[in-house]
Parts: structure tokens; C-alpha cells; sequence
């Protein structure tokens, strides 16, 4: 009796549930082809270099420098969550700078970098990266989040500037947009690293997939992740979400430890990782079952809130501090001279990358006009930057970059293994 | 029907096996609502205002339990290994401290800028209250570390409560328990011994060729790992509860008795009984009305403290100046849930939200977990507007 009357309610809260699904699908149904056209549903446009993806370009013909100063536009969190990636973004974008403006050639101008503060909010980086237009900058760079630097691409879009982002993963925010570009990896590269590492590596072949279903970061990466682990012959025993600023996860673990997987993918940033991991510990799931994450987790706080009970978990980074490669010491021993100590997340290495592509680009043009620009970056092949060579002739604006997986150790980060972006990402089909 | 057995109703995503513990989640839940609530309760009974700050104090109480720890050793940048022993004397200290540091800023807070409204109308009063909350929200970010979100180690706890209590309601097969206990110890042993040895060289595990012995031997001690899980746990039904957490409940329920005996049993608790009621007349019959909404404060603030210091060292949730917004959200939830300004109405307000948001995760729609509070806040309120126990007389506002 209590069971029918258990169904009953089930019924009708499917079928409202069903109902509310059905209209978002309608939406998002009717919305695609004009919001969302993709080149290559398979590999999301971070394909194979044999197919040269095109890419429309604005209408608008943006901003010519005139004078003796050439201006760019960063945008960056300086205020908000995002604050410790904002800063740090800016911190290398200035390096890159004061690079620039020391090795110029006789007759070159001068580049001015003008800072807009996002304040960690969609909104504000947009209206921010309006005002920099106006002030004449002839190209943009930023920002660390994937929201945020959606809003800067609608700007700079319909105002005919090129962005260069610099740590936005998201695959779509490059898509049909010939003026977007960015130094980071997508999380088309991401996603499968980590899958492949969890299979092959880990031994793993039945993982739970934990997502901030607030964060459309989150979102994309576990997508990713879960075609990757399903395509190697994975399984996936549970999939359970939660919101940005949760902090009870007893429920939610309670569910997944009673699908024993042998591996949880937790897609969110570290403010939620570090305590989830210390709940899931604490109520029984134990270190045999490994945790692993996306770049969200790169901060040295999870060592803290996590505490012990996420040492050993793994997650995938743009580089790392201890790679051996000249364009790291040297970015690295510039960075301790000028602030001391060591970037404490891979964006001061990534600011300094855009900001050094676009300054790049910047010298390349024919003209110093957005225009111009924006086909000096369209034809970057093998800029040498501090997480690896950028190439984006014909990429479709995304950089097939390497993807490094590291371990959490309590002294810190620990590289435990490198992915070519080669190695993973077309054999997801 | 057996109404334990696993994978029931499988397909909608309910699993009548983890119920019990999902109960047991909600409950302790709720018990941290339910101390916030209080807060919120308490000063609505007395002054008819609704203290939107007491989540900021909340905050606050949170700052201090981190700002003791890191003074006692526990600071960042400390790696964890020289950190000194946690003890049961440092947790009693941190949450004494926070519950004097929260009562202070309560009173700070009502004598700087509740006091002079008072006899102005009650709107201005509760934008007063809004004010001091964003202002100490976003003062807070001019003053308080938050960049990156700090949190308190987890090495303040003594060993003693390290860990967790497991209640086993039906256990699987202790051959199959044993086989399995072997096979994660042989994995840590591996795993362990791989650390050795890499980290002499340098490198992690990864970086020794794929037929390391070992490594081949951690691959298959993972996949026995992985086939003999699933069977353990299909076959058992069990209660797990962190002694962190356990420890939290009882403090809760420890504090909520000294505040009934207070309210309840005290002079002053009735005088607060009696202002509650009536204030003007409580004041015409000699009680010093000021007085009595200094403690109302103190005691309020001071339970935010202590469910602050808790949340902060049990949970470990790293703070931001807006830590104590959606705890405030909900527990301010609880209490109208309840019948604000109704004491045990308040504690069964912040049970039910607790327990409903558990049992909503357990029902597979965690996304709308806070959707539910204000769900059921408004069927409540619909068929008694007063809330669950609170009285139903209709106030002319």
C-alpha cells in the first residue's frame, strides 16, 4: 500500500519533471542551429590538422592604433572568486609587457596594456571589455573562466576585435567566431586525458562522474570525460550533481558509495573538491578508490581543505612548474625576480602566454588594426610560450596543446604524467 | 517486501539501502540549521526584527576558529607535517573564543544599529539589518583573508575523533569482507612502495615503464579491488557516521538543553519570556526590556559561534566573507519554518529542512536541494501561516 502510494507520487513528479525536460529540450532544441553551430561535433573543433577549420569573420573592423602607443585590453578578475587566477593572470600578462617593451626593435611602438576588472562576473567582464574598446585597444585578451570569457566573445565579436583567452576550456567559445583564440587547452583535450588516464593508468574501468551542474566548465569537462571512458570501454556507475557553494555532501556520497565505483571524476573547482573528498573519506570510500579532477583543482588550497584525504588524487594542468624546458625556467626565475616565489596557479604562465601571442601577433601584422591582427593570430604557427608551442593556422582557434596529469602530494604538486594532445583526442570517434 | 533489499525501484534512482543513511545525513543536517535558527528565532520573539546580519556573525564566528588555529600552528603554508597535535583543549578554546568574539559583535551590532531604531517603523529597522549584513559581506572582503579561500587543517582534530563510526545494519559475507580487506591492503602496500621508490628518483610511478612488477601488480590488485567492492556493498547495509560529526550532534543537543534550561528555568529567561510576549508591558512591569535584548543577542550570536566554529572544523568548507549566506538563507528558512519566534519550532524547522534536503539527494534530484527549503516553507505556510508551531494570529504588519 505505502508503495503505491510511493509510485503514485513518483508518477506525478516524473511526469512534471517530464514536462519542464521536454521545454528545456524544445529550447535548447530550437535555439542550436543559430547558438551553437559546430564544425565537428566529434572532436569539437580542436580537430586533426588535415581538416583547416574556417572560421567567419566579423563584420565590424574594431580599432587602428594611431601614435606611438599600441593598446591592448586585459580582462581579469581582479576582485571575486576568481581572484587568485585573476591576479595571477595579470601578474603575467604585466610580465609579458615589460618583456615586450624592452626588446623593441628601433621603431616599433610602444604596447600599453590597459586592465579591465571583471570582477569574477559575466556581466561586469563584458561591459568592462566594452569600455576597453572604446578606449581604443586593437585587441583583447582574457579571462580565466569559461562564463566570463563566453561575454567577452559576444563583445568582441560585434565589435570586430580578436580575443585571445587565457584559460577559458570550454570547447563552443571559439566556435564560428574567427576573431576568438586562446592558449589553453579545451577540455576536449581535458576530458579525455583524464578518461584515458584513469583506463589505462589507473586501471580503472567503472567510474562515478561528480558535477557542479552550476558551472558550465564542470559541465563540458564531465561531458568530455564520460564519451572518452565510454568510448575505452568504460562504464559509468553514477552521475550526481551539486551547486557551487555546497558544503554538505553526505547525501549526495551516501548515494555514490552505494554504486561502489571504482573511481570518482570530480569536474568542479577545488572550493568544493577539497571538502567533497574529505566527506566521501570520511564516510567510507577509501583511498583504493582514486579521485581525479580538471584544472579547476589547480590551487594550493585543496591541499588544506581536502587534507589527507585527497593526497594521491590527480588532475590534469596546462604545465608545471618543475618541466624542464628553457621557456619555464626562464618564465619562472622572471617571475621570482619580479614578484618573488613562484606563480601559485598555472595562469600566471597562461596570462603570459596570451599577452605574449597577442603582442606577437601585434608585430606581425601588416597593419595595426584589429582586422590585420586578428589574421596575424589565425596565421601563429609554432609561438613558443611558457605551457608549450602554439600553433593556430588553421585550428579553428584552438592550440592542440600537451596536457600534463599531476598528483597531489602533501608537499604539493607532483607530475606524474605528460599527454600530447595527439595522443588522445581523435580516437574519442 | 523486503524494504531493505538493494536496488528497488533501481530505474527512478531510489535505492531503499542507503534510506537509514540518508536519514542519519539529514539529521545532522539539520542540527546545524537548527542552532542558526535559534539565532534568528530568539531575537524575532523579543524585538519582532529580523536579524539578516546573523549570518554575517556566523562568518565571523568561522574567521575567529581560523584565526585561533592558525595562531595555535595551524597556519597556511605549514606543511602538515609540523603541525602540532590537535586536542580536544584547542577545539573547546576555538569554539569559546568564537562564541565570545560572535556575542561581542552581536551586541556591537544591536547597540550600534538596531538600538536607535527601535522606535522607528519595522521596515526601517529590517533594512538597517540588511545594511549591516552586506556591509559586513563586502567589508569582510577588505579585511579578511579570502584569497584563495582559506580552511581549517584537519590535523586540530585529536586522533580520537579521526575517522568515522560504522553501524552495520545487515553485513555482507565475512569471507568476502576479509578477501576484500586483504586485497586494499596489499594495494596500499603496493602503492606505498612505489612512492619509495620513486621518489628517490624523482619522478612518480608513472615514469617507470608499464611491466614494472609493481606496477603490473597494482593494476591487478585494483581490478580485484574493483570486482570485490560491488559484491561487499550490494550485500550490506550499513550507517557511517564521522566521529567529527557525531561530536557536532552532541554539542548541538548540548547547547540546545543549556538554552531550554536558560529559557526555561532562569530568571532571566523569564524576563525574556515575559518581553517576547509583551514588550512594552514586560518594561511597565520593571523588567529592563535593554537588558534582556543585549542577551537575547548574546546567547543568539553566541550559538552562531559555536555552529560556525563546528561547521568550520567538522566540515571544513573554506571561507569566503560570504560564508554565512546560504547557512543564514536556510536556517532563516527554518525558523519561519517553524514559527519564528517559537524556540522548539525553530530546532524542528531546522531537523525537517535537513532531513528533506537529504532525502531529495537521495531521490536523485540534488539539484534542486535548495529549491526544496523554500518548497516546503511554502506548502507549510499555506496551511498554517504561523509555521509548524508557531501560533496562527494574524499579525497586522
Amino acid at each position: 500500500m505505502q508503495f503505491e502510494v510511493m509510485e503514485l507520487m513518483l508518477n506525478k513528479k516524473f511526469s512534471l519533471f517530464g514536462i519542464a525536460a521536454a521545454a528545456v529540450l524544445a529550447i535548447s532544441v530550437g535555439c542550436k542551429p543559430t547558438d551553437e553551430p559546430t564544425p565537428d561535433p566529434d572532436n569539437g573543433g580542436n580537430g586533426n590538422q588535415s581538416t583547416a577549420i574556417v572560421r567567419p569573420l566579423p563584420e565590424a573592423q574594431g580599432n587602428t592604433a594611431n601614435g606611438d602607443t599600441i593598446k591592448i585590453g586585459l580582462i581579469a578578475s581582479r576582485n571575486g572568486d576568481l581572484r587568485p587566477w585573476g591576479i595571477d593572470s595579470i601578474n603575467g600578462a604585466l610580465l609579458a609587457v615589460a618583456e615586450a617593451n624592452a626588446n623593441r626593435a628601433e621603431g616599433e611602438a610602444e604596447i600599453e596594456l590597459i586592465i579591465g576588472d571583471s570582477n569574477s562576473k559575466p556581466e561586469e567582464g563584458k561591459n568592462a571589455a566594452a569600455n576597453l574598446i572604446d578606449e581604443g585597444v586593437v585587441g583583447l585578451v582574457g579571462e580565466v573562466s569559461s562564463g566570463i570569457t563566453a561575454q567577452l566573445a559576444t563583445v568582441a565579436w560585434e565589435r570586430g576585435v580578436p580575443l585571445v583567452a587565457v584559460g577559458a576550456t570550454k570547447p563552443d567559445i571559439t566556435h564560428d567566431r574567427g576573431n576568438v583564440f586562446r592558449v589553453c587547452y579545451t577540455d576536449d583535450l581535458q576530458g579525455p586525458v583524464m578518461a584515458t588516464f584513469a583506463y589505462n593508468d589507473l586501471g580503472l574501468r567503472n567510474v562515478a562522474i561528480v558535477t557542479d551542474i552550476k558551472q558550465p566548465y564542470s559541465q563540458g569537462l564531465t561531458e568530455t570525460f564520460r564519451k572518452k571512458f565510454l568510448a575505452l570501454g568504460g562504464t559509468i556507475a553514477d552521475e550526481q550533481n551539486y551547486n557551487t557553494k555546497d558544503t554538505q555532501f553526505n547525501a549526495i556520497i551516501a548515494n555514490l558509495k552505494e554504486t561502489s565505483p571504482d573511481g570518482i571524476f570530480l569536474s568542479g573547482y577545488f572550493n568544493e573538491v577539497g571538502p567533497f573528498v574529505a566527506q566521501a573519506r570520511a564516510q567510507g570510500i577509501d583511498k583504493s578508490v582514486p579521485v581525479m579532477g580538471g584544472d579547476g583543482w589547480d590551487s594550493a588550497e585543496i591541499l588544506t581543505s581536502g587534507g589527507d584525504a585527497i593526497v594521491g588524487g590527480y588532475f590534469c594542468n596546462h604545465y608545471n612548474n618543475k618541466e624542464d624546458r628553457e621557456a619555464v625556467k626562464t618564465f619562472l626565475s622572471k617571475w621570482d625576480e619580479t614578484y618573488g616565489g613562484v606563480p601559485g596557479t598555472t595562469m600566471g604562465a597562461l596570462g603570459y602566454d596570451a599577452v605574449g601571442l597577442m603582442i606577437d601577433a601585434v608585430r606581425r601584422a601588416d597593419e595595426k588594426s584589429s582586422p590585420s591582427i586578428i589574421d596575424a593570430l589565425e596565421n601563429t604557427t609554432g609561438y613558443l610560450g611558457v605551457s608549450g608551442t602554439i600553433d593556430l593556422k588553421g585550428m579553428g582557434g584552438n592550440p592542440l596543446k600537451r596536457a600534463i596529469v599531476v598528483e597531489l602530494r602533501p608537499e604539493g604538486q607532483m607530475f606524474a604524467k605528460a599527454y600530447e594532445g595527439s595522443d588522445v583526442v581523435g580516437d574519442a570517434e | 517486501m523486503d524494504l531493505f533489499s538493494p536496488h528497488l525501484l533501481a530505474e527512478s534512482g531510489i535505492n531503499f539501502s542507503t534510506l537509514p543513511s540518508q536519514l542519519v545525513n539529514g539529521l545532522l543536517l539539520g542540527s546545524i540549521y537548527a542552532l542558526i535558527a535559534l539565532g534568528y528565532t530568539m531575537v524575532y520573539g523579543v524585538l519582532r526584527l529580523i536579524n539578516f546580519a546573523h549570518g554575517e556573525v556566523f562568518m565571523l564566528g568561522a574567521y575567529t576558529s581560523l584565526f585561533v588555529a592558525w595562531k595555535q600552528g595551524f597556519g597556511q603554508g605549514v606543511s602538515p607535517d609540523q603541525m602540532p597535535q590537535g586536542s580536544w583543549g584547542l577545539l573547546i578554546g576555538m569554539m569559546i573564543i568564537s562564541m565570545l568574539v560572535c556575542a561581542i559583535i552581536g551586541v556591537i551590532i544591536e547597540f550600534v544599529a538596531y538600538r536607535p531604531m527601535r522606535n522607528q517603523s519595522r521596515i526601517a529597522a529590517l533594512i538597517t539589518a540588511i545594511g549591516i549584513s552586506l556591509l559586513l559581506q563586502y567589508g569582510g572582503q577588505l579585511f579578511l583573508p579570502a584569497e584563495p579561500p582559506p580552511s581549517i587543517s584537519e590535523k586540530v582534530l585529536p586522533d580520537s575523533i579521526q575517522g568515522s563510526y560504522t553501524m552495520n545494519l545487515k553485513k555482507a559475507p565475512p569471507q568476502l569482507v576479509a578477501d576484500l580487506d586483504a586485497a586494499k591492503t596489499k594495494l596500499q602496500e603496493i602503492k606505498d612502495r612505489l612512492v619509495e621508490r620513486t621518489t628517490a628518483m624523482g619522478i612518480s610511478e608513472f615514469g617507470l615503464p608499464d611491466d614494472d612488477p609493481d606496477r603490473v601488480a597494482k593494476l591487478e590488485t585494483q581490478d580485484l579491488v574493483n570486482r570485490l567492492n560491488p559484491q561487499v556493498e550490494e550485500q550490506s547495509i550499513a550507517i557511517i557516521v564521522p566521529k567529527g560529526q557525531l561530536v557536532m550532534f552532541g554539542t548541538v543537543v548540548m547547547l540546545m538543553g543549556i538554552l531550554w534550561w536558560l529559557v526555561m528555568f532562569t530568571k532571566t529567561g523569564r524576563a525574556m519570556r515575559a518581553a517576547a510576549h509583551d514588550f512594552e508591558s514586560a518594561s511597565l512591569m520593571g523588567i529592563n526590556v535593554n537588558r534582556v535584548v543585549v542577551i537575547t543577542f548574546i546567547i543568539g550570536s553566541a550559538l552562531a559561534g559555536a555552529g560556525a566554529m563546528m561547521n568550520a572544523v567538522f566540515i571544513r568548507t573554506p571561507l569566503t566573507p560570504f560564508y554565512g549566506f546560504m547557512p543564514g538563507v536556510k536556517a532563516f528558512v527554518a525558523a519561519v519554518l517553524g514559527g519564528i519566534g517559537n524556540i522548539p519550532g525553530a530546532v524542528l524547522g531546522g531537523l525537517v529542512m535537513g532531513i528533506a534536503e537529504s532525502l531529495i539527494v537521495w531521490v536523485g534530484y540534488s539539484e534542486y536541494k535548495d529549491a526544496i527549503a523554500f518548497v516546503i516553507l511554502i506548502v507549510v505556510l499555506m496551511f498554517r501561516p504561523g509555521g509548524l508551531l508557531g501560533s496562527s494570529k494574524v499579525e497586522k504588519v
